[in-house]
Formats: structure tokens, sequence, C-alpha cells
């Protein structure tokens, strides 16, 4: 049964009288909350800092020695003003993917890299070229490199990918950053742990496997939380390298 | 395969049947239960991403048009019934998540330094 007298809202047609106030009511309610709500999750977001892809540095191109770890790595021979040789860089391909396959062919070879910078403070990678435009054998002795063992340690932090961290995304938490994670982590992009304080100088360590294999698949379950793991610690160049123990691993609380 | 890469690949061949049926349905289905699409072909292509995520819908909706099943008086009803219990259910929960999701939010462990377990080994290489 329809109610002929009732006020009915129709949005091209003159407001009725009787819902002026409930309608004003309902537009700044609507307006002061969403924006209040917005401001209120924006605040409740960590500081995504400063990692980014550093386009103002342009093309960057370094010689050096491929290393794998098996996430492959340059140990900088000659570099230039933006990375120093001596350097350890890591490196990875376009999007979620990894240089592997272009990498192992010369792995211990010197090789000239080619490519895009991402940083965050003291973390960097180099993003590559397409092809062999963006790693290539190189002519020269290739020099005698050191990985320096540092022993076991026991650290807590954060399993983070290591592109990602370093500024190809803003770093955030919970579900959507483990998904991202997890999803450049199986595209073989190399994993890098923040510790909570700094080892041995650093607070960035790229993990492995507890043998030198890629990150195990008991630890895609503990990316992007507050965990605690032990493992050996290794330094590579001016790069640490952690061997994680996956049987070690912890969410904190 | 660990959790992660199957749900990638289940999220891989839930996609790839999407497209076939998107093909299927936009080049031959359309024309057979929609005669207002037929000669009209500019707007399909804008439809494949949500055949792409809804396939198992748009082949129960295009069995129901081809088999004559299809009661377009009915067509609303369960939503229409529905829309009262949603209407609240929806913000609550949207807010209970939010909530819920900032309360369980681990603290950035800072306080807990590095320990050296055992001295290293000798260099190698």
């Amino acid at each position: 049964m329809s109610d002929n007298d009732k006020p009915f809202f129709v949005g091209y047609l003159p407001t009725p009288k009787a819902l002026r106030g409930l309608l004003l009511a309902v537009c700044v309610l609507f307006i002061s909350g969403l924006s209040g709500f917005g401001l209120a999750l924006g605040v409740a977001q960590d500081d995504p800092g400063d990692g980014a892809f550093r386009f103002d540095y342009g093309r960057q191109t370094v010689t050096g020695v491929v290393e794998l770890t098996p996430y492959p790595l340059l140990r900088v021979t000659e570099g230039n003003e933006r990375i120093p040789a001596g350097h350890t860089l890591m490196l990875a391909g376009g999007g979620k993917t990894n240089v592997e396959s272009r990498a192992i062919p010369l792995e211990g070879q010197l090789a000239q890299v080619s490519g895009t910078m991402l940083q965050r403070g003291a973390l960097d990678m180099l993003q590559l070229r397409g092809g062999a435009n963006g790693i290539s054998a190189a002519e020269g002795e290739v020099p005698q490199i050191e990985t320096v063992p540092l022993g076991r340690w026991k650290l807590a932090g954060e399993i983070c990918d290591g592109k990602c961290l370093a500024g190809a995304m803003r770093p955030g938490r919970g579900l959507a950053h483990k998904a991202c994670a997890n999803l450049c982590l199986l595209g073989k992009v190399p994993p890098v742990f923040v510790s909570t304080q700094p080892v041995d100088g650093s607070e960035f360590l790229l993990v492995t496997g507890p043998n030198g294999e890629h990150l195990p698949e008991k630890a895609y379950h503990y990316v992007a939380q507050f965990i605690s793991l032990e493992g050996d610690v290794e330094r590579r160049g001016d790069l640490l390298v952690l061997r994680m123990d996956p049987d070690t691993l912890e969410v904190l609380d | 395969m660990n959790q992660a890469e199957a749900i990638l690949m289940g999220l891989r061949i839930w996609g790839s049947i999407g497209a076939v049926v998107a093909a299927i349905f936009l080049t031959i289905g359309m024309d057979r239960i929609d005669e207002d699409a037929r000669e009209a072909y500019i707007f399909r292509p804008l439809l494949i991403p949500g055949i792409l995520v809804i396939w198992p819908l748009v082949l129960w909706r295009w069995y129901l048009y081809e088999t004559g099943r299809e009661l377009w008086t009915r067509r609303y009803d369960p939503p229409r019934k529905s829309h009262y219990a949603v209407g609240w259910i929806l913000p609550i929960g949207i807010c209970v998540i939010i909530v819920t999701g900032l309360t369980l939010r681990q603290t950035w462990p800072v306080e807990i330094a590095p320990v050296r377990l055992s001295a290293p080994a000798e260099v190698s290489q």
C-alpha cells in the first residue's frame, strides 16, 4: 500500500520540504565522515621513506664480476660516480622478474651491466635493461673476490623483496604487502632481510637458503612479518648475505 | 609447489578459462541471447575484464537464456530481499575488518639486537 503523503526523495526533482533537514545532515556527515576516515587511514600508515627508482641518475653502466648466491650479484670493479668500484650490486629484471638466465652463463666472469638504479639509503639494486643490453661479457682479467664469513647470528626483523624495498614500491604492512612481496620472491627477485639493528654496519642483508639456494619455501609464510631467525652471515664486498636456517623462524609478538 | 604458487596458478587457470569463455560469449553467445547487441561490437572488449572474473555466472546466465528458463520478473528478487541485511553487514563488516587489522598489527621489534651465536669460520674463495 502506498502512502501519497509520505515525502519521497527523487534526485532530479525538488527536495520535499520534510526531507531537506535530513538531506543536509546526511550530506554533511557523509562528506566529513569520509574525509575524517581517509585522514585517519592516511595517518595510520608508516612513513614510506625515500626509496625510489632513481631515474634522475640516468642509465647506469658499470663493470664487475658476476656472482650467484644464487641471486645474481655484481661485484663492481669499474664503477662510476654513483656506483663506486668495490660496491656489490643486487640485480633484477623488469617488474617481478629476475635475470638469472642471463647471469648464470657469466658466473665468475667479468660483465658489463646497464640499467636503472633503485635506492633506499644504503640499499640499492640495479634493474637491468633487456637482453644483452642489460648484461654482457666484458674483456679483462677477473680479479680475486673474497667472501668473508661473519659467523652465525640470531636476528630480528622482516624478510622483504629487495626490489620493492629498494624503491620499486612503497613498503607497506599486512596482507597486501605480503602478497606483493611473495609474488616478487616467486619471480626470484633477491629477498632482503631488514634487521632491527645493524649487523656489522648494515641493516639490510640479502637472504638465501641455508646452503646457498633460493629462499626456502617455508620462509614464504614468514615474509612481511616481524620475525626472528638464525643463520650464517657472510660479507660479499659491501653486501651482507644471510644464509637463513628455516627451522629457526619465529613470528614475534 | 607452495601455497603462493598454488594461488597464482589457480588465478591463472581461472583467468584462462575466463578468456576462452569471453572469446566464445562475445563472438557467438551474445548475439544469440541479446538481440539488442547484434551488430554492435565496439562495447564488447569492455566486457572482457568482467567476464574473466565472473565467467561461471556468465555461463549460467547464458544457459538460462538459451534454454528459456530465464524469468526476467524474478531476476532481481534475491538481491532485493537481502538489500536491508547487506546494507548493514557491508559497512559494519568493513569497519570491523579495518579496526581488527589495525589492532592486530605487529610492533617493529627495535629493541631486539642482533646476537652473534658463533664465531666466523675462515675466509673462502
